[in-house]
């Protein structure tokens, strides 16, 4: 059975690119679908099943998205597809955590840099297929910095001086008692620190004593739980703004 | 004296404590109390005086010391003007013999006469209580006149502004215990009640007009000098607690107390021989302890409280030593001197009164009532060099008393202002230096926000070269002066706004413990508060001004640059072709990334190119042997940021593309400042010193010079090179 891809590009030479970048990935035969902007994107997932992916018969399997589009930003669609079962890759030139954290914590599965070498994009495109998630140690002191706040254990001791500017508006809704899930057990943020550090997947195994999948686990989970903490996150200021 | 530390847990007290802002309550309800009984007090002087008998008459002594008279209100004395008035008598009653002492008002200052003087005056006042006297002139002119009641209006025109006073300085006692309080405040108010009593009794005596109240007299003599003794008493007692507890305090209160108590007993029962010599010498010699207390106080601790109170007390000690000398020397004399020797006693009194009435408000600057010290201050001294004149030159009392006048004039106008200064103390700096120091530090500030308390601190210091100066933990609204201008209280300005950070500075004694604080420099150090706060809100604003400018630029090369080079890359001709668009796509990231961010610490900047090298590396098949060190984490401006990423990235690119290499050393050092980077490959090159300069090698020796650093290549023992990269003084720059 055919994969089905969608790929969201308004650069029609990236679009294409990003085709032979696919269709290298992956030996079964895939059904590529294009869109060059926000609107196509919609009416294809609609066409597919809708949002939710529920009733659809045939959903997408991959999506790529760009974050810069002419009728608005990337962000946007990935949070409408919070619920769809389909991995979600960001394609982007921006490198910086500013752009590429909020995106993960809208439940991006991983990112692409675009300006990345064929072989190397297909090869980052087929770990995170497979399930291992992006990691740059920017990310990951975001990271920390992010669970260190929802949690009771305040501002991250490594954050020495201010974060970066656009990271105010990314600040968590302050919830009195944080849940459980939210928080990461001290493996994980041993992970984390390892991963703010610069420290690869080997390296992080080889010095924690356990095997590397273990620690792609650990990076999973953590992924996830940002994802479900951003999204009580929403609902909390959802009702408090009185919208549920 | 283990005192000498700083208390500062004792003025973190004090700067919870508040006065009350506002008259509420009991205090309100006791000052008009306090108010009221004063009220009846001078109300029933009043009347007494109003209702007792006067010979209604204005009088002058000859030289020989015989009463005479100038003017009357009676017509049956008109005829008398210019005689020289014997005796007074009432029908059924002796002649009574009058003299000089039936014109002296009080038997306070009469050295010798006192007795003399309180006989005299209750006579006069039976007399006068018959209701028709018969005035004996010289050359046995008789006139039978009638005494009737004084009268409100007979009061005179000096009465009501001195009972006013009176009221005045009993009133302002009354509210500084009630503000707080407290064993110093009760001796303040001691000392203010003694001499309003003081000055209602000199109203009362200064009534138009001849004749007391009968027993006035004796009562006023009585009253004056022991309102003196008093004062004097508590004057010792307050400079042995205050401006800070002496030695032996309780010694010297008790001791003063019991001199009072014993003074008290003695001349009730009239077992002073010589009344006025022993009380007068008492009050001199309790006076001068005070003063001596007050000095030591100072030499203990240079408090300019104590300094402004030795002054003061230094001037009030010395005018009342003058009118003494002045009261004595012209004892012998009848006549005018007598006359100019009550009224420089008067004049004392209103000075010593004044002083008084400064004290509370010595920290608030009163400049009216500092003048009308200074006036009343500088009178004595022309009554008193007046008296010096009469009795050591004989001149007359015209020509002494405009003497004196122009000299005084001449004191005032040339030291008015060098006494001023004493009295509070002269600003360390002039106000030109002010500025200017107030201007450079602010510039200072904006060029360095966070160096805002350092500074400000350093201001307030220099502005008034206070002997202690200490920070405590304190939020406070508004600069306060504290301690009756000893101590300011001066919130520093906090980086953040959360009042646990709030600091507040605690400046003790002025100019070396020469000066109280004002409540100007108060508004002073809030002013200076305000400017540096705006001086950092300009500079974060344009330094997020800046940032924002920065943002946008980088935003626009990125996004319309970086979206065509992308272009550019996916159509290259060549693998080579697009290779070099890449890296110029990367180094425009880098370019813009480092404007887009202030600052770069160095540890994350060295786990991202860590990332970075492994991420590129492993992609061409090398193995990264990656070491990072650094004795500090120092902050790396964009300029240095990008500097490094890029000398890095060449590095390791020319590894990659021309070295043939397996494995790729790399380490980061900084040390002491200085900021090492060493790339070795163990490839097939050789011979570095002969490659040519290329784009890449010239482009690495260009940043590591603009980062003001060297950079050299040499061959490894045994395979490949190595780029040692050498920047010092990492975190100067």
């Amino acid at each position: 059975m055919a994969v089905k891809v969608l790929i969201l590009e308004d650069n029609p030479v990236a679009r294409s690119f990003l085709c032979r970048v696919v269709r290298e990935s992956f030996s079964d035969a895939n059904s590529i679908t294009e869109a060059g902007d926000l609107e196509s994107a919609r009416r294809q997932i609609a066409l597919a099943g809708g949002p939710t992916g529920l009733h659809g018969a045939d959903p997408f399997k991959l999506i790529l998205v760009d974050l810069e589009l002419p009728d608005g930003n990337g962000m946007e669609l990935l949070a409408e597809l919070a619920q769809y079962p389909a991995t979600k890759i960001v394609t982007t030139l921006y490198s910086d955590d500013d752009h590429l954290f909020p995106a993960l914590q809208r439940g991006a599965d991983g990112y692409l840099l675009k300006e990345d070498r064929f072989e190397v994009l297909v090869e980052e495109l087929q770990k995170i297929v497979r399930g291992q998630p992006p990691l740059s140690p920017a990310i990951a002191r975001r990271l920390l910095t992010h669970f260190r706040q929802s949690g009771a254990d305040g501002p991250a001791p490594d954050s020495g001086f201010s974060s970066p500017s656009g990271f105010q508006t990314s600040r968590p809704v302050p919830i009195e008692k944080p849940l459980d899930h939210e928080r990461l057990t001290p493996r994980e943020s041993e992970v984390l620190t390892y991963l703010s550090k610069g420290f690869t997947i080997k390296e992080i195994a080889s010095l924690m004593g356990i095997k590397w999948f273990t620690v792609n686990d650990h990076i999973k989970s953590i992924y996830k739980k940002l994802n479900v903490s951003s999204r009580a996150e929403a609902a909390v200021l959802a009702s408090k703004q009185g919208l549920v | 004296m283990d005192e000498s530390g700083f208390d500062a847990s004792a003025f973190e007290h004090s700067l919870d404590r508040r006065l009350p802002t506002r008259w509420i309550g009991w205090r309100l309800r006791l000052l008009v109390l306090a108010a009221l009984l004063g009220c009846v007090v001078v109300f029933a002087v009043m009347r007494h005086l109003a209702t007792s008998p006067v010979i209604d008459s204005a009088w002058q002594l000859t030289p020989q010391g015989q009463p005479i008279l100038v003017a009357s209100r009676l017509s049956s004395l008109q005829p008398m003007v210019g005689r020289v008035l014997v005796s007074v008598q009432a029908e059924g009653k002796a002649p009574l013999v009058v003299d000089d002492l039936l014109l002296q008002r009080t038997a306070r200052w009469l050295v010798v006469d006192g007795e003399a003087f309180i006989r005299l005056h209750q006579q006069l006042a039976e007399h006068l209580a018959s209701g028709r006297l018969t005035l004996h002139f010289e050359d046995g002119h008789s006139v039978q006149i009638d005494t009737p009641a004084r009268g409100y209006v007979g009061l005179g025109l000096p009465f009501w502004p001195l009972a006013a006073l009176a009221l005045v300085l009993y009133l302002i006692g009354a509210a500084v215990l009630l503000m707080r309080p407290g064993k110093r405040n009760l001796l303040y108010t001691t000392m203010a009640v003694s001499q309003a009593g003081n000055l209602l009794l000199i109203a009362a005596e200064l009534t138009r007009g001849i004749g007391q109240p009968a027993g006035f007299a004796l009562l006023d003599q009585m009253l004056r000098l022991g309102f003196d003794v008093v004062s004097a008493a508590a004057a010792v007692c307050v400079f042995a607690l205050h401006p800070r507890r002496m030695p032996g305090a309780a010694m010297w209160m008790g001791a003063s107390i019991l001199i009072a108590i014993v003074w008290a007993g003695l001349a009730s029962f009239g077992a002073l021989q010589a009344l006025w010599p022993v009380t007068q010498g008492l009050i001199v010699g309790l006076g001068t302890t005070a003063l001596g207390l007050v000095s030591w106080s100072y030499r203990i601790e240079a408090n300019p409280f104590a300094a402004v109170m030795r002054r003061l007390s230094l001037a009030a000690m010395l005018t009342l030593a003058g009118v003494t000398v002045a009261a004595v020397a012209t004892a012998r004399q009848p006549g005018a001197a007598q006359g100019v020797a009550a009224v420089s006693a008067v004049i004392w009194y209103l000075f010593f009164a004044s002083l008084l009435l400064l004290v509370p408000f010595l920290s608030r600057a009163k400049d009216v009532l500092r003048e009308f010290a200074l006036l009343a201050g500088i009178s004595t001294i022309t009554t008193s060099l007046d008296l010096l004149f009469v009795a050591l030159f004989s001149l007359g009392p015209f020509a002494s008393l405009t003497l004196a006048m122009f000299l005084a004039l001449g004191v005032y106008a040339g030291a008015r202002q060098w006494i001023l200064n004493k009295t509070v103390g002269a600003r360390v700096m002039t106000t030109e230096r002010t500025f200017e120091q107030l201007y450079r530090v602010a510039r200072e500030v904006q060029a360095h926000p966070e160096r805002q308390r350092p500074l400000c601190s350093a201001l307030l210091r220099d502005l008034f070269d206070p002997i202690e100066v200490l920070a405590v933990a304190q939020s406070l609204p508004r600069a306060r002066v504290a301690g009756g201008g000893s101590a300011l209280f001066a919130p520093l300005p906090s980086p953040g706004d959360s009042p646990s950070e709030a600091k507040t500075l605690v400046l003790r004694f002025a100019n070396r413990g020469q000066r109280l604080f004002t409540h100007e420099d108060a508004r002073l150090c809030d002013r200076i508060a305000e400017q540096l706060r705006s001086a950092v809100a300009y500079d974060q604003a344009v330094e997020r001004g800046r940032r924002e400018e920065r943002q946008r630029l980088a935003q626009d090369l990125h996004d319309d640059i970086g979206a065509r080079l992308l272009t550019l890359m996916y159509k290259a001709q060549s693998p080579e072709m697009e290779d070099y668009v890449r890296h110029t796509l990367q180094d425009l990231k880098t370019l813009t990334r480092g404007l887009a961010a202030a600052e770069h610490r160095l540890s994350h900047a060295a786990s991202e190119w860590k990332v970075d090298l492994a991420h590129r590396l492993s992609a061409a098949g090398l193995q990264l042997d990656w070491t990072f060190r650094a004795d500090e984490d120092v902050t790396l401006t964009v300029v240095q940021w990008s500097g490094l990423t890029r000398i890095l990235r060449e590095l390791v690119s020319n590894a990659i593309y021309h070295s043939h290499a397996q494995l790729l050393e790399v380490s980061l050092a900084l040390q002491a400042g200085t900021f090492e980077m060493r790339v070795s490959d163990d490839g097939d090159g050789r011979a570095p010193e002969t490659w040519s300069h290329g784009l890449g090698l010239g482009g690495i020796r260009k940043r590591v010079k603009l980062l003001g650093g060297q950079v050299s290549w040499h061959e490894n023992p045994g395979r490949g090179v190595s780029c040692a990269v050498r920047i010092p003084g990492l975190i100067a720059a």
